[in-house]
């Protein structure tokens, strides 16, 4: 029953979805629409456990004051903060207070974790450049030869930004067909193993 | 003298009678030029139901007017009109459709029920062709009636259930294959190696392991693949007796992942040992879980991080802070733009397909090595069709197919 | 001095620039009411603090970068929940399962046959919550098993055409461009970007690359002899192709900065 049950649901709607694919009906199209929508509709009681979740971990931090526990206070207080703000009939995602705190302090730091990009590209690089291997040294040169695309070079120039451009059009096609058919090939077979019953490991012990 | 005058301007009167009269010949007065002839109608018109659709659909086709593009080339594009009687007023017949001159067939289709030209299925239709010049109109060609089914196989999805079913015969043959104890061969992938050493490593620094899911969610392949590691890992983990960490980007993945660890603790015999809130929610959106997950890997300096699923922008970040951290980093994902940054920031990479072979790796059980043999014979019909059609080019001289799964020859 | 003492006098310099600025900046405000200066200085302020607090994270973890993350990660699970509630439980479920509910939120009721279905995922919904009862934990496997059951059908056939049937079509591709003979080919050579010449060695790197790289990715087999070169060629080529998207990036992900620079120097300190 514990086991079973799930079994016979996912190979029963892995099947049918699986199935529906093929089937252009309309019946077929409404199934799929309702299937999506469940998905989404289950998602939102996972919400649930996610907070859950979150509280659950602050909760404990807090109360056996562990290492930095004053941080869950900040995650805490914030988060029921927003919750109460945005849930407020009065007001709710629309609401001043709600969207002065998205603009003024969730834009700035998404705007700067994602500057961080900036730094950890430049020691990405860095690294990219002490090449260890043979294959490394390929992934160097090439990624050289665009990145001197920006500097002036003289006559040079003309030569590199055109092996440049070649690069990026015709291996880098060739590369991402192969590495797309193979990830087509796994996906199905992930899928399959899923169906079958051949992987099971989400559905627990006893 | 005066008689010449008079000779002159008679002269000059006839010559301007004669301008305006062949004037008025060349460029006739409006209100008496004849009308216009309109085009002749588009002929044989042959009405279908649109094949592979959910039942909203009708193929109009027709034999082009004698006036489009030849005899008095008038056509300058064709109205198609439905109604429900043949003999409803023209009232009652709707434009559904207009095509330019040239054309011969026209896919009237409309699903939405509240939209005006909303088709019925299983309702008799009528149609009706219509070649339209400048300022005139053939009289119609009319056609019907024809009603419109659903279609319950689409044809032009066939190359797809053929793919699928030579893939499921080919997996069942592989599965029997390695249950009768035939050995499989695997060659070594080094990335999935070092996931054992790194379990080591772990628990001999005392340093729990990062398992990073991706910002993915449940219904992403890349991340039920990356399920499939995560319970062997969290098997291995549980066996070694090592800690490991599991922030979450999607609730219903941390259900799922909380779920495969749990498991993964009961089948190494140490269920006691699992803690649940080793596997957390964190957030839903991108940033604030990589500034999360950014924070624990410095906090905590794991031993080893292993980020498999899906993956955007965040994969340098992430894999960046595990370098500043010291931990071995083994990286895998079905994003090809994400792949550079894994490749140059971490120790190993699994690199699209090898994402999925991951678990059979792992598991080494016979069922999941039955597929990847499928797989792999999968790439072997593509390498054989591709040179067997460079074969075909050499010996005919005809140059290859081009797109062969595009256009329905089947 | 200890690491504490440093880290006090630290933030004791932090708070006071804080304040300072917060000052600086109310005072410049350009609406009529103060409470609107006061307010939009503090949040520039603070905008600035935890700009910087996440840039200190550079250097190493600090208490900073631990508050703004956590501020940060709290913002976003809360905005999360409440935009999950108004568009998917208000925008999407209200309105189809209840009239009263739908005035309630003031969004209109849409009757449908159907409707009787939207009970099935609040079912699975509900079973799903039993996690969090020990005893009956176990049921909640049965909404998982719904979930991965559907997701995993829907990768079985959907991405098909996308990525693979697509994929190997688009890989039969001319390989003798405008193929006249060798004579004309030899003849014409040139390496002009829409010459003949470029034209066929493209499509064959694209063609010997596609084998190539699927040799590669081959796993039962042994990567020896003549498949071992084509399954080395195959790994040069997908290096290739990374150092070049590497390097192609690199311009670009520096360019974000330039958003936060300006934020500080010309939104802040008004010196750009």
């Amino acid at each position: 029953m514990k086991r079973q049950i799930p079994l016979v649901l996912v190979f029963i709607f892995g099947v049918l979805l699986a199935i529906q694919y093929f089937i252009p009906s309309e019946p077929s199209q409404k199934g799929y629409e309702f299937v999506l929508d469940w998905i989404t509709i289950i998602g939102i009681f996972a919400m649930v456990l996610g907070i859950w979740s979150q509280i659950h971990v602050g909760y404990y931090k807090i109360r056996h004051r562990a290492e930095d526990w004053k941080y869950s206070v900040v995650t805490m207080v914030s988060m029921f903060g927003m919750i109460f703000l945005g849930l407020s009939p009065f007001g709710g995602l629309q609401g001043t207070t709600f969207r002065l705190i998205y603009t003024n302090i969730f834009i700035p730091i998404q705007a700067t974790i994602f500057a961080l990009l900036a730094f950890y590209i430049a020691s990405a690089s860095y690294r990219a450049f002490r090449a260890r291997s043979a294959v490394s040294t390929v992934l160097l040169v090439a990624a050289l030869l665009l990145m001197l695309r920006v500097i002036p070079m003289g006559p040079l120039a003309d030569p590199i930004n055109k092996i440049g451009s070649w690069m990026l059009l015709v291996p880098n096609l060739a590369a991402k067909r192969a590495i797309l058919i193979g990830v087509g090939l796994g996906g199905v077979a992930t899928a399959l193993k899923i169906v079958l019953g051949i992987e099971r490991s989400y559905l627990g012990k006893d | 003298m005066k008689h010449i005058k008079l000779i002159l301007f008679i002269c000059l009167s006839l010559c301007l009678t004669q301008a305006i009269v062949a004037q008025t010949a060349t460029d006739p007065p409006a209100e008496t030029a004849p009308a216009v002839q309109p085009p002749a109608p588009p002929g044989n018109v042959i009405l279908k139901d649109l094949p592979n659709d959910e039942g909203h659909g009708i193929l109009v086709r027709w034999d082009l007017s004698p006036d489009d593009g030849a005899g008095r080339n008038t056509v300058i594009s064709y109205d198609i009109y439905r109604a429900l009687s043949p003999s409803a007023p023209d009232s009652l017949w709707m434009n559904v459709g207009t095509v330019v001159l040239g054309t011969k067939r026209y896919s009237d289709k409309s699903v939405e029920k509240d939209a005006p030209d909303f088709l019925p299925k299983k309702t008799d239709l009528y149609y009706r062709v219509v070649a339209v010049g400048a300022g005139v109109r053939s009289t119609p060609a009319s056609a019907g009636p024809v009603q419109a089914y659903d279609n319950w196989f689409n044809s032009m999805k066939m190359p797809e259930l053929i793919f699928c079913i030579v893939f499921l015969i080919l997996t069942v043959r592989f599965i029997n294959m390695a249950k009768r104890g035939i050995d499989l061969y695997v060659r070594p992938l080094a990335g999935i190696e070092a996931i054992d050493e790194a379990i080591g490593r772990a628990t001999e620094m005392g340093k729990p392991i990062l398992y990073v899911l991706g910002i993915g969610t449940a219904g992403d392949i890349a991340t039920i693949a990356s399920f499939t590691v995560l319970g062997r890992v969290a098997r291995k983990v549980a066996e070694y007796q090592t800690s490991m960490i599991v922030p979450c980007c999607d609730p219903v993945v941390m259900t799922i992942a909380q779920e495969i660890v749990k498991t993964g603790y009961a089948d190494a015999g140490r269920p006691d040992t699992f803690k649940e809130d080793s596997v957390y929610y964190v957030t839903s959106q991108q940033f604030p879980y990589v500034a999360a997950v950014n924070g624990t890997i410095l906090r905590e300096k794991p031993a080893t991080n292993i980020y498999l699923g899906y993956f955007a922008a965040e994969s340098l970040l992430l894999a960046e802070t595990g370098v500043l951290a010291g931990s071995i980093q083994i990286a895998g994902t079905d994003q090809v733009s994400q792949l550079p940054f894994f490749v140059v920031a971490c120790d190993y990479t699994l690199l699209g397909e090898e994402l999925y072979a991951a678990s059979a790796y792992l598991g080494r059980e016979p069922l999941l090595l039955g597929t990847l043999k499928a797989q792999d014979y999968l790439k072997a019909i593509v390498l054989v069709l591709m040179v067997a059609l460079l074969a075909l080019r050499v010996i005919t001289g005809a140059d290859v197919i081009s797109k062969p799964f595009d256009a329905p020859w089947w | 001095m200890t690491s504490k003492t440093a880290m006090r006098i630290l933030m004791a310099i932090v708070a006071l620039i804080f304040l300072f600025s917060w000052i600086i900046k109310s005072g410049s405000g350009v609406s009529d009411s103060t409470f609107t200066n006061v307010r939009d200085g503090f949040l520039i302020t603070f905008a600035v603090f935890l700009t910087l607090s996440i840039f200190s994270f550079l250097y190493h973890d600090n208490p900073f970068y631990k508050f703004a993350e956590s501020l940060y990660v709290g913002i976003s699970a809360g905005y999360w929940m409440c935009y999950g509630f108004w568009s998917t439980v208000v925008g999407n479920f209200v309105p189809r399962a209840s009239r009263s509910l739908s005035e309630f939120f003031h969004v209109p009721y849409q009757e449908r046959a159907d409707h009787i279905l939207i009970y099935i995922p609040i079912i699975f919904g509900l079973i799903l919550l039993t996690r969090l009862l020990p005893r009956i934990g176990w049921l909640s496997r049965w909404s998982l098993a719904f979930i991965i059951g559907t997701t995993a059908g829907l990768n079985l056939t959907r991405y098909l055409r996308s990525d693979f049937i697509s994929q190997v079509s688009n890989s039969f591709i001319p390989l003798f461009v405008d193929w006249k003979g060798a004579g004309d080919f030899i003849n014409h050579i040139s390496l002009a970007a829409d010459g003949q010449f470029i034209a066929i060695l493209s499509n064959w790197v694209i063609f010997v690359g596609v084998m190539c790289g699927l040799v590669y990715f081959f796993f039962s087999k042994e990567h020896k002899g003549t498949f071992g070169v084509a399954s080395r060629i195959g790994i040069w080529i997908l290096m290739i192709t990374f150092g070049a998207s590497f390097g192609y990036t690199v311009m670009g992900r520096i360019s974000l900065l330039v958003g936060r620079i300006t934020f500080l120097f010309g939104d802040w300190l008004n010196i750009l």
